[in-house]
């Protein structure tokens, strides 16, 4: 049992996505990016590298700038989201990451450089990136 | 290391006739073997293995402005003289490089996928007719338009010189990844009891099919218009998606178009860094598209067909539908200025057809 958002619960996550070779092909494969994620005021970093997600760590605010982009919701919307998964294995209709990042007015991918090469790498690895949080199904999780 | 046992073992000797001993064989020159531009080259792999890129080393990985050799001269060898010269017309790396081509290929080979047996195909099942008929108008015209990119891209190929092999192999995989759109939007059109629509206006893909004055100008048409619109229609037909075979689709289409647009963008960039003058005829070539574009906008197929998928069904087509309809465009439009803010390019909405402007829509259509 992980407490979302903790570098514990990301940890988790990183890996079951880590030894699940499934989550490495069909359209995912290898991923080279770094992403922030934004749960309200916490911000954490993903590193992948490969076919692995090597690291995830707490950051500052400042530290975003290393990020090619980052994830921001409010937490109550995280948990909305990973409930989702929870219950369906997979995110679902309103909860994929393309759709938050259709359908919330502020998006769901941001950067703070505006570098669209590094920007655009959320699109490029969208498939890695559901399958990230889509591993999230198969831990408990608290909030 | 191999040894000479090794290569007995994968290459039996000889048993020879008397006769054939007899047969005179010029003795080997072997004159070749000292003709090297550079030799003792190790590239040893690193984290995301024996990438392309990583072969740009001393001088193989010089690659000059120009690059008048017409011949099919791989980068580093040795050309022959007296070669006939091929169609290269593209010989200027301001009219093609893209300095992230090389990794753009290695992830579009890492990151493969396969229609017929990635996507859950049993999965999917029966939708009422008036949707499954505007899914299936929508994936003639994404078929369409695939079978336009794969024209495009490989007519102008084999136009490219040799020595810009990164761009040449990373636009082998966007016509693959064409060819593969095509597949699984016609599977989509097939394996639920509908079949193909209509063929959409081509307005557009005319413009980008008799496109031959360059290929920067083409790139501009090609990502901006067609792939930045089809991509942002992709990534909303994903938020609407009635089942997992549709969304697994258009996720992985979602990717592919990403690094297509990825390569155009940059591309773009690089060549009004490099020749600022370009920017008159790609800000032309915009100009031109967009009234193509607004023209093909008038025909009703595609945009009835999305409201319906959109609204989930005619009944919520005229209104919800219609709704996203327009909210897709104004994403398209926000995506292409951001593009070309980037860009540099002095592009803005009141330049655009009314279409797409927002507040100037309505009197537009009226």
């Amino acid at each position: 049992m992980a407490k979302f958002p903790s570098v514990a619960w990301f940890d988790a996550v990183r890996d079951i996505y880590n030894k699940d070779d499934a989550m490495h092909g069909a359209g995912s494969g290898t991923c080279n990016c770094v992403v922030g994620v934004q749960v309200g005021r916490e911000l954490f970093r993903l590193t992948f590298e490969g076919f692995e997600c090597s690291q995830a760590e707490m950051i500052t605010k400042a530290q975003l700038d290393d990020c090619d982009f980052y994830l921001h919701m409010a937490a109550k919307d995280w948990r909305t989201m990973l409930q989702n998964i929870q219950e369906h294995g997979h995110a679902t209709d309103n909860f994929t990451l393309n759709t938050l990042d259709l359908g919330r007015v502020e998006g769901l991918s941001a950067s703070t450089h505006n570098d669209q090469y590094r920007e655009d790498l959320f699109f490029r690895y969208n498939q890695t990136l559901q399958f990230f949080f889509d591993g999230s199904a198969r831990i408990q999780t608290t909030f | 290391m191999a040894t000479a046992k090794d290569a007995d073992r994968v290459r039996p000797a000889l048993t020879l006739t008397k006769e054939e001993l007899e047969v005179e064989v010029p003795e080997p020159r072997l004159n070749w073997m000292n003709q090297w531009r550079e030799w003792g080259v190790r590239v040893r792999p690193g984290n995301k293995g024996l990438t392309l890129g990583s072969l740009n080393v001393g001088l193989y990985g010089e690659i000059p402005m120009n690059w008048p050799d017409r011949s099919r001269n791989p980068r580093g060898a040795i050309g022959v003289t007296g070669t006939p010269p091929v169609a290269i017309q593209i010989k200027d790396k301001v009219d093609l490089w893209a300095p992230c081509a090389a990794d753009l290929y290695e992830e579009a080979i890492q990151r493969r996928w396969a229609p017929a047996t990635d996507v859950d195909w049993k999965a999917i099942h029966p939708l009422p007719e008036d949707i499954e008929r505007a899914i299936c108008q929508v994936c003639t015209e994404i078929c369409q338009y695939a079978i336009i990119d794969v024209e495009v891209i490989t007519s102008w190929q084999h136009q490219m010189a040799y020595g810009y092999h990164e761009v040449k192999q990373f636009l082998a995989t966007t016509t693959l990844d064409a060819t593969r759109r095509h597949e699984a939007f016609r599977k989509r059109a097939l394996v639920n009891g509908g079949g193909l629509g209509y063929e959409g206006p081509c307005q557009v893909s005319r413009l980008l099919l008799e496109s031959s004055g360059g290929w920067t100008e083409t790139v501009t048409g090609l990502i901006l218009i067609r792939a930045l619109f089809t991509q942002v229609m992709i990534r909303y037909l994903n938020r609407f998606a009635y089942n997992g075979v549709e969304r697994k689709i258009y996720e992985c289409v979602t990717q592919d178009f990403a690094r297509l647009i990825t390569y155009g963008v940059e591309h773009i960039k690089y060549a009004l860094a490099h020749a600022p003058d370009k920017q008159g005829s790609i800000l032309t070539t915009l100009a031109i598209g967009f009234r193509m574009f607004n023209r093909d906008l008038r025909d009703p197929v595609l945009r009835e067909a999305l409201a319906i998928v959109f609204g989930g069904g005619i009944a919520g087509a005229r209104n919800e539908g219609m709704l996203v309809f327009y909210e897709m465009l104004d994403e398209y439009v926000q995506e292409l200025l951001d593009a070309c803010q980037y860009l540099r390019l002095p592009v803005s909405i009141e330049q655009l057809p009314k279409v797409f402007q927002k507040d100037q829509r309505h009197s537009a259509e009226n």
